[in-house]
């Protein structure tokens, strides 16, 4: 029995338990606190500590039994990610999610800038009408 | 100038319509599972009506179709046919159908009068739908012989699809 529980353990994508087991209050925040970074899979952008489906509890349920048995955030996260994905996650994990609004921003900016410094730079050479001109040329032959 | 600017807007337009039309012929629903390719999640659960113990380690060496249905679900019932007479014609997979959110005198109720021609267990918590990231019903896992997951499908399963999974696992 020991030695199955050990190898289900050792072979659960969240490893054996690497924090403090949680109880009373304190277990209750942390999952309310875990559950509202976790996406109901059922539902439209909710998190399961919002909604009332029953996935949604069985899930919560999950991450206050896994809290009790001493299952720090970051387990509980890889172990629901490994199921669902970074998808289940409302904050994703990774930075490019962020860096890439931001570079396309920086981007943006750097193409308006040049853009504008190159509109600056040309010189300002107007096309004059050719019959407006020969008219400027004879005024100027007449005054001169 | 000009045409740097005009290529540049042109290829980052391209780019923007590309992702949106591929999200548009997305379901919105279909969730893409890490879970293929990736070593099936063991579990054990009670079998409807006897009470017994299934492992899903014990069908090791053979290719096995797990699909998790509920009888309240419409598309459940459509595909039913389909999974009992594939496993019928196959003996050599192991058929296993696994019910959450339900009621056993219902499913007991379902599967007697539609007839079952392979175990359903119950996933009384939902843990083991969410072991294999389970978001709605029905969906199927096609298992190959080594235990690894080769494939899942959502929604119900047509005859072909079946067919189509199986002929990759009994290669």
């Amino acid at each position: 029995m020991i030695v199955a529980l050990v190898l289900l353990l050792i072979g659960a994508p969240q490893g054996a338990p690497q924090g403090v087991p949680l109880h009373g209050d304190a277990l209750a925040r942390r999952t309310q606190e875990i559950a509202s970074g976790l996406r109901c899979p059922v539902c439209q952008g909710l998190s399961i500590a919002d909604s009332p489906s029953e996935m949604a509890v069985n899930m919560k349920t999950e991450v206050h039994s896994m809290l009790e048995r001493g299952y720090t955030r970051e387990q509980i996260e890889t172990y629901f990610v490994h199921s669902y994905g970074e998808f289940v996650l409302l904050q994703p994990r990774s930075p490019v999610i962020w860096i890439l609004p931001i570079a396309a921003l920086v981007f943006g900016i750097a193409i308006v800038a040049i853009m504008l410094r190159r509109l600056a730079a040309a010189p300002r050479t107007k096309k004059i009408d050719p019959d407006v001109a020969r008219v400027r040329n004879l005024v100027k032959g007449t005054t001169s | 100038m000009n045409r740097f600017v005009l290529s540049t807007g042109a290829v980052i337009t391209a780019a923007l319509v590309t992702v949106l039309m591929a999200g548009l012929g997305r379901d919105p629903k279909h969730i893409d599972s890490p879970l293929v390719h990736q070593a099936a999640p063991a579990f054990a659960l009670k079998t409807v009506g006897t009470g017994e113990t299934v492992d899903i380690a014990s069908f090791r060496g053979k290719p096995v179709v797990l699909n998790f249905w509920a009888t309240w679900c419409g598309p459940c019932w459509e595909e039913h046919p389909v999974l009992n007479e594939t496993a019928r014609a196959h003996p050599e997979v192991q058929f296993l159908g696994v019910v959450f959110q339900d009621d056993e005198a219902k499913i007991q109720d379902f599967l007697r009068k539609r007839g079952s021609a392979y175990p359903t267990v119950i996933d009384d918590r939902g843990k083991t739908a969410i072991a294999y990231g389970v978001g709605g019903v029905p969906e199927t896992f096609i298992i190959d012989a080594h235990g690894t997951i080769v494939a899942k499908h959502d929604g119900p399963i047509t005859q072909e699809q079946l067919q189509s999974y199986l002929a990759e696992v009994l290669r």
